[in-house]
């Protein structure tokens, strides 16, 4: 099955701001992000910590709906989804 | 009412706003926290739109290395304390307008003082933990809160409305770690000017803010993207339970 990935921001600029992936059923939200992150080490460095976490402040929505981070392991993704992953900004 | 003068100055956005919502401008005050890249544009246009009485707030002063994005100061304001140079720029830019500047350092003991009755505060700070302060008091005084933030080419910008919204802790539960963060002056320019104008709007009484809409700007690509927010019922700040004691009067 066929997912959209996209990232934001500074995670676009390392990762790709965008691409359709084939899936095995029973993937976990976090695990896709992982996966595609893992392709550059810089890239999963700003979306992961040491422990393969993801950072506190990384934002996660599938199909426009926010997904706390806590919850992304358990996040089971399904055909067609859209999984967008953001950093906030806070300069001014 | 408005003075022969005001209906000149303003004539063009009267034809958009008619003389009464230009009235509503003239009677708002509105909070502007920060006197740098946003609050620059955000302080400018505001001004020049007519909103009556503009508080600003800073406690900084003009370095160098502001001046490739702070457009309210000059290099002869290197070293002048911000709000200094900004009430001098501003009111001259229009001085039909009330302009109020303090040099203060908005921490939870001054935000009271400093904010007063505010009809919007516009969040133009460099740092979240003084972001989540400004939203705790727009949470628990209901008061518009118009949030934007920026690094590199890239921006965000809501409107929160205390209540109806998600609030800044139900966006953003965790605040992205502190820097020095690259920036090119477009930037905040383009994301102050979003912010001025969702505060126009809400002001004014017209169109459709940025409620519950996160939105996104990528200079990189030139793309705008939004993403739909809701409340978090959990939230800390303005969920059903709160459970953090907001940093009321």
């Amino acid at each position: 099955m066929s997912v959209t990935l996209r990232f934001f921001a500074r995670f676009g600029e390392l990762l790709g701001n965008s691409r359709e992936i084939d899936i095995s059923e029973d993937t976990s939200l976090a695990d896709l992000v992982r996966e595609v992150a893992g392709t550059s080490s810089e890239g999963y460095q700003a979306i992961f910590n040491e422990a393969g976490s993801f950072h506190r402040y990384v934002i996660l929505m599938r199909n426009r709906k926010r997904i706390q981070s806590q919850d992304a392991e358990t996040t089971i993704i399904a055909d067609g989804d859209e999984i967008a992953v953001f950093p906030p900004v806070a300069g001014g | 009412m408005l003075s022969p003068r005001e209906l000149e100055r303003y004539a063009r956005q009267v034809m958009l706003f008619g003389e009464e919502g230009q009235e509503r401008l003239k009677k708002a005050t509105i909070f502007i926290a920060g006197a740098g890249g946003l609050g620059s544009p955000v302080s400018i246009y505001l001004a020049v739109a007519g909103v009556g009485t503009i508080i600003l707030v800073d406690n900084d002063l003009v370095e160098r290395t502001n001046l490739n994005r702070q457009i309210l100061h000059f290099d002869r304001d290197i070293g002048r304390r911000k709000v200094v140079s900004a009430a001098e720029k501003l009111r001259e830019i229009n001085p039909d307008i009330e302009v109020k500047v303090i040099d203060a350092t908005i921490d939870a003991d001054s935000i009271h003082r400093l904010v007063g009755k505010a009809d919007g505060i516009v969040d133009a700070m460099d740092n979240f933990p003084t972001r989540y302060l400004l939203n705790e008091k727009a949470v628990a005084e209901d008061i518009p809160f118009f949030h934007g933030a920026i690094r590199g080419l890239y921006g965000q910008v809501t409107t929160i409305l205390p209540g109806k919204t998600a609030c800044l802790r139900c966006i953003f539960p965790n605040p992205p770690p502190k820097e020095a963060f690259p920036v090119v002056g477009m930037t905040p320019g383009l994301i102050g000017m979003v912010q001025a104008t969702e505060v126009l709007k809400y002001l004014v009484g017209t169109g459709e803010l940025l409620a519950n809409r996160l939105f996104l700007w990528d200079g990189t690509r030139a793309c705008v993207e939004e993403i739909a927010l809701e409340k978090d019922p959990s939230c800390e700040v303005c969920g059903e339970r709160r459970t953090r004691k907001l940093v009321e009067r």
